[in-house]
């Protein structure tokens, strides 16, 4: 009898002392992350059968199992993994609303300040000083351009070198993940099948931290093993083997790092449309949805304005009296030939200079199938197909400048990525701003009639833009004109008053009745230098709705950029707010289940505390009875 | 439900945290006493505020440029008034050498006083702004427009006229050519213009003709032509241009109106035979030659009823020019004076519009002064809150009764 509640006595003070381990356990650990609560499994010992009935035979400890819920768990990797990717998207995006916030420090006042300058120069066109302050005016409004364009130029390699860090941790903890399914195998062999609860946790912890990374997927084996998949199920962990993931150069746009798969056969690009979630998802979002977009957006402001500025400065006069240079200058649309390309074929991009509103700030992929070109405007996915160039798109001319594509060759056209970073002022001479028109109108002296002639606008560089024409009425109704240039000399045209007269690229209007023998003429505009008519037709492209086919003007689209960055990161930190919500949530339920509560170790403690005591006791009477025994014999 | 002792905090940290945001945005708020302080926190405010600022700034441009526009044009006003005095007081003098009375010296210092209108004249024509450029000379504001060579004064600029913009939509023009306001002036009435031939011989004089039926103007050259038979005078009219005769033999009366081809003129004095009085279609005179055709006229020997004839008619001649000439520039004056009124409707309308755009600007973007202290004062009570009571629970542990 005795020996068996010594037996008994010393499986309480066992279990009492495998829960006191356990909850000490638990409360150092109450802190460590991923850490999930654990607790002895007792179970009363097989009893010992008498002929009375079965006496019991103690306490056994079944295990030691952790309070892990599969769903629970899963849910905070769900959730987790979005909000992680919402956060670093909107970390990165607010630093675009950053750049654009401040009113008096955006591109819009630079822009303002440009055209107060040109409407500087008209009212005193031939003031050095008026003349000097557009230059200096447009040279301040380039750098604007240049400083926004290289802050998204920084963001763009701070992307890149984070797709890369990403990638080595992702790699890191894949291998990590391969190495504890081998140590989570061993050691569950060694015991016989018992789990070994911290390393499964560490594992579920490495886990949770790749869902920060990178959305992946878990496939729980039969023999324990955990296999992890990444973007459209290439796996990162197959049991006690990890993959590797490359940071590689896009091919179509060397600029951009992108996410390769190590692979047998070599290196395979995944598709960024398949990696979301985690970081990496949101930098990669970041990156397609709002950096490429914004600096295009900003590119396409720089290309129209420099574009249309230049096609109007060009048909003006300069202080010296020579027609207009171009005010800017530009770089053409980026063409990029894939590294893999079979063929030799060269495309060559330039901006259409009669459709500059129809420029878009998408990108483009032209590729090649070995009849077709088949062209995709990457904003919406609209594909035109043709056979041969040269072709006009919106707003840009392609040519093939040399060579032949193969079937299967692709190229990126990227027309105002560039934009504003290759933006230059092409003048540096005041005197070459051209604020006059090339020509100008007279009536002659000796006029009968009351007909008056318009000062004339320009439309178009003539080669014979500055001949002198004359015309003179022959009758009231009639009147030729006389002069080099294309359908010159005409002679019996019916005159309509006030009606437009268009020779040698300019257009005038005479009004009023003429009579026989009345001369007009249009000359050149020698020593023209108090003209402004170019200067107020520049200063009116400010307002001028151009871009967007004719919809915004300059501020307009710039305006429209604005919002788009302001509504992406008011979205974002709406969505990022919710998210974090219901991470929060999926979490505190999960740590309802898993977490330590340190109050009800405290109760453990005390409560095994006193069941070791108890067991105590139980030993102290079997020795009590033991000893009532052994002094029988004395007697 | 079982709490982990973790989330206490978590949540409790988090919810701070939050609060703490919200403090710091309402705080920045009110340092930058701005609504949105980043496009994020109204998309629609700020690329509307930016679209406002710069309508703004190009009303103020257009404020600049009406101030321009003004300047420039009160500059012409004031020289095309100066231009009035001066051919008003040169016709003022022009009446006053028809005194049959003067003598030939009265004339000579007539001449000499109308030889220093002249010059001034031409002096304002050639008058240049405050920025060294020509007034008067169209386009090219670098040339002087008016300069007296020996066959008269010589017009060298252009008929530009420059223009500002002082609105969205309107141009005004700031300058008038000099064509316009000196050379481009109708001789005679405007329709034609009597003169004499110095081959007369006799003492006619002529009026300076009306318009009796515009309808009836052809445009030709006429001459009315006196002949003497046994003491009678009688006149042809012949239409020159086309070589026929008009009306024929018709018997002269002194004073009496000849009438032909819708125009009107009356001959005094004693035509002799052969003298001719002819009508032209007006052609255009600059008035620096209406003026210089005077002084000549003053300059030149009255002797002879011939000669005193010729003067009386030099003097009919000026005169008329004369009037067309102040015609001529008071219209232009009265144009450049209407401008001046719409640029200083521009200009008030534009200081409108400004308050009305700092307006729009100021709903959009500015902070409500009054609530965002009451937000802010609300926030840090919350947030006080939160923290005492998260200190409380916190303090909450068997432990520290163990």
């Amino acid at each position: 009898m005795a020996t068996d509640i010594f037996g008994i006595g010393i499986s309480g003070l066992q279990a009492a002392r495998a829960a006191l381990i356990t909850a000490g356990h638990n409360i150092a650990n109450a802190n460590t992350p991923g850490y999930t609560r654990q607790l002895v499994d007792l179970s009363s010992a097989t009893p010992l059968g008498t002929s009375v009935g079965f006496y019991g035979n103690g306490v056994d400890i079944t295990s030691v199992q952790r309070q892990y819920s599969q769903f629970l768990s899963g849910e905070v990797l769900t959730a987790s993994t979005q909000s992680s990717s919402l956060d670093s998207y909107y970390s990165k995006i607010k630093q675009l609303d950053n750049l654009v916030a401040d009113p008096s420090a955006g591109l819009s006042p630079a822009i303002q300040d440009f055209f107060a300058a040109v409407q500087g120069v008209s009212t005193t066109p031939n003031v050095a000083s008026s003349r000097q302050a557009l230059l200096s005016s447009a040279e301040a409004m380039k750098s604007r351009f240049q400083v926004i364009d290289q802050r998204l130029a920084e963001l763009r390699d701070g992307v890149n070198s984070e797709v890369s860090t990403t990638t080595q941790e992702i790699n890191n903890m894949g291998a990590q993940i391969a190495d504890l399914n081998q140590r989570i195998l061993v050691a569950r062999s060694a015991t016989g099948g018992k789990p070994p609860n911290d390393l499964l946790d560490q594992r579920d912890q490495l886990v949770a931290n790749l869902n920060k990374d990178i959305r992946a997927t878990v496939v729980v084996q039969n023999d324990g093993a955990y296999n992890v998949f990444i973007g459209s199920g290439q796996p990162l962990v197959a049991g006690m083997l990890s993959y590797t993931l490359v940071p590689m150069r896009e091919p179509l746009d060397p600029t951009k790092l992108t996410i390769g798969y190590r692979t047998s056969s070599g290196i395979v690009q995944l598709p960024e449309s398949n990696l979301n979630g985690g970081s990496l998802g949101g930098l990669l979002a970041f990156r397609s949805q709002s950096l490429d977009p914004m600096q295009n957006a900003l590119g396409r402001v720089a290309i129209t304005l420099a574009e249309t500025f230049n096609a109007q400065h060009v048909l003006g006069q300069d202080l010296n009296g020579q027609l207009g240079t171009a005010m800017f200058s530009i770089g053409a649309p980026q063409v990029n030939a894939n590294l893999n390309n079979k063929g030799t074929a060269v495309v060559a991009a330039t901006f259409d200079s009669t459709n500059v509103g129809g420029l878009t700030s998408s990108d483009y992929r032209l590729s090649y199938d070995g009849n077709n070109y088949n062209l995709t405007r990457l904003e919406d996915n609209t594909t035109r197909s043709f056979a041969a160039f040269p072709q006009n798109v919106d707003g840009i001319s392609l040519a093939l400048a040399s060579g032949t594509a193969s079937a299967g060759d692709s190229f990126l056209i990227r027309p105002t990525a560039a934009g504003a970073s290759s933006l230059r002022v092409a003048i540096t001479d005041p005197s070459k701003i051209a604020a006059a028109a090339p020509v100008r109108t007279a009536q002659g002296a000796a006029n009968f009639g009351s007909g008056t002639i318009s000062a004339g606008t320009v439309n178009s560089l003539d080669p014979n833009l500055q001949q002198t024409v004359g015309i003179t009425f022959i009758s009231a109704t009639t009147f030729n004109v006389s002069g080099t240039g294309t359908g010159l000399p005409a002679t019996g045209v019916t005159y309509t008053p006030g009606q437009d007269i268009t020779f040698n690229g300019w257009t005038v209007q005479i009004s009023g009745a003429a009579a026989t023998g009345d001369t007009f003429s249009v000359a050149r505009n020698g020593g023209g230098t108090g003209d402004n008519r170019n200067a107020l037709a520049l200063a009116d492209l400010q307002t001028k709705k151009i871009m967007d086919g004719g919809a915004a003007s300059y501020q307009g689209a710039y305006a429209s950029l604005v919002s788009r960055v302001g509504t992406q990161t008011r979205k974002l930190e709406v969505t990022s707010t919710a998210q974090a919500t219901l991470l929060e949530q999926a979490r505190t339920a999960e740590q309802s289940y898993s977490g330590v509560n340190l109050d009800e170790e405290a109760a453990n403690l005390i409560r095994y505390q006193q069941a070791y005591q108890a067991s105590g006791k139980v030993l102290q009477v079997a020795s009590t009875l033991f000893d009532t025994l052994l002094t029988l014999g004395n007697r | 439900m079982r709490i982990s002792s973790n989330t206490i905090y978590d949540l409790n940290v988090s919810s701070m945290n939050r609060q703490q945001t919200q403090l710091l945005q309402i705080q920045q708020q009110i340092a930058a006493n701005r609504r949105v302080l980043t496009p994020s926190d109204d998309p629609i405010a700020s690329a509307r505020a930016l679209e406002i600022t710069q309508a703004d700034s190009i009303n103020t441009q257009y404020g600049t440029n009406g101030k321009t526009a003004a300047g420039r044009l009160s500059l012409t006003e004031q020289m095309l008034g100066r231009v009035m005095d001066l051919v008003q007081s040169i016709r003022q003098d022009a009446v006053t050498a028809g005194n049959g009375s003067f003598t030939a010296s009265d004339r000579a210092s007539l001449a000499q006083d109308m030889q220093a209108k002249y010059d001034e004249l031409l002096t304002v024509a050639n008058t240049t702004d405050g920025e060294g450029n020509y007034v008067f000379s169209g386009f090219q504001t670098d040339l002087k427009p008016f300069s007296a060579t020996a066959s008269g004064v010589q017009y060298l600029g252009d008929d530009g006229q420059r223009l500002v913009q002082v609105a969205s939509g309107r141009q005004i023009a700031v300058s008038e050519s000099g064509a316009d306001v000196f050379t481009r002036v109708r001789s005679g009435n405007g329709k034609f213009a009597v003169s004499a031939p110095t081959a007369n011989t006799g003492n006619a004089t002529y009026s300076q003709g009306t318009v009796t039926d515009a309808t009836l103007l052809s445009g030709h050259q006429y001459q009315v032509v006196f002949a003497v038979t046994g003491g009678a005078t009688t006149y042809d009219v012949l239409d020159v241009t086309a070589g026929t005769t008009v009306a024929a033999a018709q018997p002269y009366t002194s004073g009496a109106s000849i009438a032909f081809d819708g125009m009107s003129l009356e001959v005094s004095g004693t035509p002799l035979a052969g003298d001719v009085v002819q009508t032209d279609p007006s052609t255009n005179q600059d008035i620096f030659k209406t003026v210089s055709d005077l002084i000549a006229a003053l300059k030149a020997p009255v002797g002879t009823p011939v000669q005193q004839a010729r003067l009386q008619n030099s003097l009919t001649d000026g005169l008329v020019n004369l009037d067309q000439g102040l015609n001529n520039v008071s219209a232009v004056r009265a144009g450049v004076g209407t401008r001046m009124r719409e640029t200083d409707d521009h200009l008030s309308s534009s200081d409108d519009l400004s308050l009305q755009y700092k307006k729009v600007l100021s709903g959009l973007q500015d902070l409500d002064f009054a609530k965002a202290v009451s937000d802010l004062t609300q926030q840090q009570t919350n947030l006080q809150a939160a923290q005492k009571t998260f200190l409380q629970t916190a303090q909450l542990s068997i432990f520290q009764f163990l």
